[in-house]
């Protein structure tokens, strides 16, 4: 009875250990996976620019071009962007004004004045790094798939554009067909699909031709700077802001990257501490119930001295009984570990403040909105939304930030045998030196 | 042949010291039984640890067939106690988990007996001291008192030590059953030509061995 309730406290303090590695290990993937793929960007746009609400001087090409010498730069994305008004392109947009756009519209922006009536723009972006998100992150979309024809090069000078499905299907327009926008025709080789009616309506073309079109050599509006790794960001922000001077804003990902993922960040230390301590917790327990067996067996172990057994023996004997009791909480806690592993990995997120409310990204609401006529700049790439409040927020992945997947692999398993391992040998050792305290002399005068 | 001189162990406590063992000098031949007898606190337990080896005495010799053991460190005694020496105790002390064969065994491991010889002279032993094959494989707690001692015998004698220690191996038995203990232990030791000492406080158990010792407050003394 007593070595049952022994492996069964063995096996809830090594059920505890197992679902906090397994917590551990699924946040700090997540954590990982979060950095990976949204934390390694520093964003790029003129002083005071905010899409078709701010203002703001182009910023120059070769400036930008010399922050790919910056240490630990990988990539330096730039686009170009302009916003064509009807007179400059053959193209209709496929989105329809609606309440929002004719409030807007009307609100001023663009040029519109008084009772005209409103049409979107067509938004044509010049780019270095086709497919690579330029119209995803804070356009609404994600990161461009070619559904048809090709794309062209990062330094082509073409006539040439990729043009979003909706834009296409509006328009009529397949690969191979052609188009007008500032008085040139333009051919389209590629049609894309971004995710959203938003993205899906714009047009791709090489950096340099919308440059030379738009009459704005050496103008960038936007670039976007890859950093190597996620320890980078913070110092590759400084080089730039100071390379940069007054004439951009530069922001990184890295600080709303950091304070998203911070309840992740305390479910992981959390677990950690829990992890640490329901070891310990173990291996005491295991350490009390061996010192309780070798104490209630003191007379035992006096007559097996008596008899001329060496302390390695009578030692090893004890050795396998707690280790026996070790292998049989280890599988127990194991298999019930990871039978709770994913509640408690939700419960934790959940009691850390993690939010699993849905957003799905894109432009919100601002007042001012979109205004037609004129030129504009397109808002950083990447991806948060601006939401409206002046700080940047998730868009595309905060509804999946806290859904976590948990699972265990060989490392949880050898945690397992290693944490039995230990607390065993925690065990054991409090008996190994409590039997060689024992005299048998004085055990067997207390007959 | 035992062969004791100027014995000597005090024990420090709180309260003074304790001369336990005071000068203690005596012979004993092989196959010899010697009873000691002395009442409680007299020292006679402690002489018995001296002797098996226990404990180390504070001055003194122990020479058993021409060996001294007076001065073997810890592991020596541990080593010469599981060779050497048999232990047969008031309370049987047999492990619990363990059959009767199994009992007898455990000594022939300690005392490095080969492997393949083991389960023979368990066997072997167990018939000496008048247990079947249907006990032997019966644990302690299925043996009545009588036969647990048997087995207890049956364990001190399995490596053939040169020395017997048996303190108060009579207590916890009936009378009758207590005679025949004695009587076995003196058949055993006959058999194997070991020295057997006894130590009790029954003066009918002392009467049956070959010579009586007496130990009062550490003194040993012959009683012819």
């Amino acid at each position: 009875m007593r070595t049952v309730g022994v492996v069964v406290i063995l096996a809830v303090a090594i059920a505890l250990s197992i679902s906090m590695l397994i917590a551990r290990d699924a946040v700090t993937n997540k954590i990982n996976t979060v950095k990976a793929s949204t934390g390694t960007t520093v964003s790029v746009s003129p002083k005071g620019f905010f899409g078709f609400n701010g203002g703001g001087t182009p910023l120059s090409m070769t400036t930008i071009d010399a922050l790919l010498n910056l240490p630990n730069v990988t990539a330096v994305q730039e686009s170009f962007s302009e916003e064509l008004s009807s007179s400059k392109t053959s193209l209709t947009s496929p989105t329809p004004a609606g309440q929002l756009g004719s409030q807007f519209g009307n609100g001023g922006g663009f040029g519109a004045s008084g009772s005209t009536t409103f049409v979107i723009p067509v938004r044509v972006i010049g780019t270095n790094s086709p497919g690579n998100a330029v119209v995803g992150g804070a356009n609404g979309g994600g990161t461009e798939k070619l559904t048809s024809g090709v794309a062209f090069s990062p330094t082509s000078t073409a006539d040439v554009a990729i043009v979003g499905s909706t834009l296409a299907a509006k328009n009529n327009l397949k690969v191979g067909s052609t188009f007008t926008a500032w008085n040139t025709k333009i051919t389209v080789v590629g049609i894309f699909n971004a995710g959203s009616t938003f993205t899906d309506a714009s047009v791709l073309m090489p950096l340099a031709t919308v440059q030379k079109l738009a009459d704005a050599p050496n103008e960038v509006t936007s670039a976007t700077i890859i950093v190597n790794t996620i320890g980078n960001v913070s110092s590759v922000d400084t080089a730039v802001t100071k390379a940069l001077g007054s004439s951009a804003d530069v922001t990184s990902t890295q600080a709303t990257t950091e304070a998203a993922l911070s309840p992740l960040n305390s479910v992981k230390t959390i677990s950690t501490y829990t992890l640490i301590g329901s070891v310990i917790g173990a291996a005491i327990i295991l350490l009390l119930s061996m010192l309780m067996i070798v104490r209630e067996r003191r007379r035992e172990v006096g007559v097996l001295k008596a008899l001329g057994a060496p302390n390695r023996s009578i030692n090893s004997q004890f050795i396998a009984e707690s280790t026996t009791f070790t292998i049989l909480g280890a599988i127990v806690g194991f298999v019930v570990g990871i039978a709770i592993s994913s509640p408690i990995t939700s419960a934790l997120v959940s009691a850390s403040g993690g939010s699993t409310s849905s957003n799905t990204g894109g432009f919100v609401r601002r007042a001012g909105g979109f205004a037609p006529g004129g030129s504009g700049f397109s808002p950083p790439t990447g991806a948060f939304a601006n939401r409206g409040s002046g700080a940047f927020h998730f868009g595309g992945f905060s509804n999946t930030i806290t859904q976590i997947h948990t699972s265990a692999g060989w490392s949880t398993l050898f945690f397992a045998l290693i944490a039995a391992v230990v607390i065993a040998a925690l065990g054991s050792t409090v008996a190994a030196a409590t039997i060689v305290r024992i005299r048998p002399a004085e055990v067997l005068r207390s007959e | 042949m035992l062969k004791v001189e100027n014995l000597d162990k005090t024990f420090r406590t709180g309260a003074g010291d304790v001369h336990a063992v005071r000068d203690v000098s005596f012979e004993a031949k092989d196959g010899e039984l010697v009873a000691i007898i002395g009442a409680s606190g007299s020292g006679k337990s402690t002489l018995l640890s001296l002797l098996g080896l226990l404990d180390a005495p504070d001055k003194g010799s122990i020479d058993l067939d021409g060996i001294e053991l007076a001065n073997l460190d810890s592991p020596g005694r541990t080593q010469f106690r599981s060779r050497q020496v048999g232990f047969v105790f008031q309370q049987f002390n047999l492990i619990p988990n363990l059959s009767a064969r199994e009992n007898v065994k455990l000594a022939l491991e300690f005392a490095h007996w080969p492997k393949n010889d083991r389960d023979a002279r368990a066997h072997e032993m167990l018939n000496l001291v008048g247990l079947d094959a249907s006990k032997a494989d019966r644990r302690p707690a299925k043996l009545s008192g009588g036969e647990q001692q048997r087995v207890a015998i049956a364990r001190a004698f399995a490596a053939q030590p040169q020395l017997i220690l048996a303190d108060e191996p009579t207590g916890s038995l009936d009378k009758a059953t207590g005679q025949k203990i004695v009587e076995l232990l003196r058949e055993v030791a006959n058999t194997q030509k070991a020295t057997v000492l006894v130590v009790t406080h029954d003066e009918k158990i002392a009467k049956k061995a070959d010579r009586r010792l007496e130990i009062d407050d550490g003194i040993l003394k012959e009683i012819t």
